[in-house]
């Protein structure tokens, strides 16, 4: 009895503090923002704040982009809402009236409703746009040199990228997909896809840079469009009776009832799957690195800096190692799908 | 107790529990891969990306108990 009262006196005095501490940040916050004498609880939010604000600012999509408070680009914001509208930054469309921001969320200001449709250029879209310009450049300018020294041995960025495009088209498209003429038809499709996101990936781990991969938006669309090209390969391929009667999973008639179900959710599973690794996979690593150079501000010793430094250099270059990975993953995963669907299964019979 | 806390204790035993599927499984996966190749070195290159393969699908599913923790622990 008298251990559990002294545990409830002990709480009761741990809430009576915190109580206070509370008190003592509204009282300081209000009454003198110059006041050097600040709590210690109040100090300590504050860095909780800032880290997660910077996890924030590099891991959600913003209308503007910052670079280190160094330079600003305030992005334009494309809105639809019963008509377009279009504002050349944030700030001139708060000051145009229609619609206003609240918890980082574009409102209209007269029914509080988010608008209907956001194509704004955010920072992410900024990103993806970089990523494909600098793409085409790599591609335009060794493609020019293939046509200009069509017998010399290539050499540089021609060089890599001939590496790289001939492992997947002779590693990861030919193994899998059984039909050479379909290999060769979707083999830039593939290239493309793999350079996108690798581009994508290794653009978060410049500083300053954010991963457009690390939204769901971004790698929802990428695997709506895989989603279209595993079925319409498979459509166009095989043709539509035997895409339909690939539903039945080749099994007899009884169980149709439970298998057509199964085939269709797989149908949608496999792009699913796809959208969810690429997001967590990019994301989690980002959050590891936060965390780990958080903890230096949390635990406030220069003990822990070799640690976290150390630990997240670590991470870093696994994160590396998972950017190619994951492109690499990605790719494949889609390759895979596709010769599933577009198998001949005249030798199972 | 309070929701809040069981929402969190939730969230950071359920990422855990799942961390330890995942790693068992890429752990036996990358075992009997490494094995496989050491018997037929020849079939090194078509092992790994068969391990790759299925160490993503293994992944993936660690992923999405991830990310329902994660869920778990931001709302």
């Amino acid at each position: 009895m008298s251990n559990l009262s002294e545990v409830k006196t002990q709480q009761n005095v741990g809430i009576a503090q915190a109580q206070s501490s509370n008190l003592q940040i509204t009282q300081t916050k209000s009454v003198n923002l110059k006041d050097t004498t600040q709590s210690h609880s109040e100090a300590k939010q504050e860095e909780g704040n800032v880290i997660s604000d910077i996890l924030q600012e590099h891991l959600l999509d913003h209308h503007s982009y910052n670079f280190f408070n160094v330079f600003h680009i305030d992005l334009p914001v494309i809105l639809y809402d019963k008509q377009l509208y279009l504002y050349p930054s944030m700030k001139s469309m708060m000051a145009e009236g229609t619609f206003t921001e609240i918890h980082h969320q574009i409102v209209r200001k007269d029914t509080q409703q988010p608008p209907k449709l956001d194509m704004s250029i955010t920072a992410l879209v900024m990103f993806q746009w970089l990523s494909i310009l600098l793409l085409l450049f790599a591609f335009i300018t060794s493609a020019k040199k293939y046509k200009k020294q069509p017998k010399t041995a290539p050499k540089g960025l021609q060089n890599m990228l001939e590496v790289l495009v001939l492992y997947i088209r002779d590693e990861i498209v030919r193994p899998n997909i059984s039909s050479k003429r379909l290999a060769d038809v979707l083999s830039p499709y593939f290239v493309a896809l793999f350079f996108f996101i690798l581009v994508m990936n290794l653009f978060g781990l410049i500083p300053g840079g954010h991963s457009a991969t690390g939204n769901l938006a971004v790698t929802a669309g990428l695997s709506i469009i895989a989603y279209f090209v595993i079925n319409g390969s498979a459509i166009f391929h095989v043709g539509f009776s035997h895409w339909l009667k690939e539903l039945t999973g080749g099994a007899p008639w009884g169980i149709w009832i439970i298998m057509i179900p199964i085939e269709i959710l797989s149908m949608f599973t496999k792009p699913f799957a796809l959208t969810i690794r690429l997001f967590a996979n990019m994301t989690a690593g980002h959050v590891i690195i936060f965390s780990l150079l958080g903890l230096i501000f949390m635990l406030h010793t220069f003990a822990i800096v070799p640690i976290s430094i150390g630990f997240s250099l670590f991470i870093y270059t696994l994160e590396l190692l998972v950017a190619f990975i994951q492109a690499y993953v990605f790719t494949i995963l889609t390759a895979v799908f596709v010769g599933l669907t577009t198998a001949e299964h005249s030798l199972e019979h | 107790m309070d929701p809040k806390a069981l929402a969190f204790l939730a969230a950071g035993l359920g990422a855990g529990m799942s961390v330890i599927g995942a790693g068992v499984g890429i752990g036996k996966l990358a075992a009997s891969a490494l094995e496989s190749a050491g018997r037929q070195p020849e079939a090194s290159g078509k092992l790994q990306t068969m391990m790759i393969i299925a160490a993503a699908l293994i992944e993936g599913v660690a992923l999405f108990a991830e990310v329902i923790s994660l869920l778990l622990a931001i709302k």
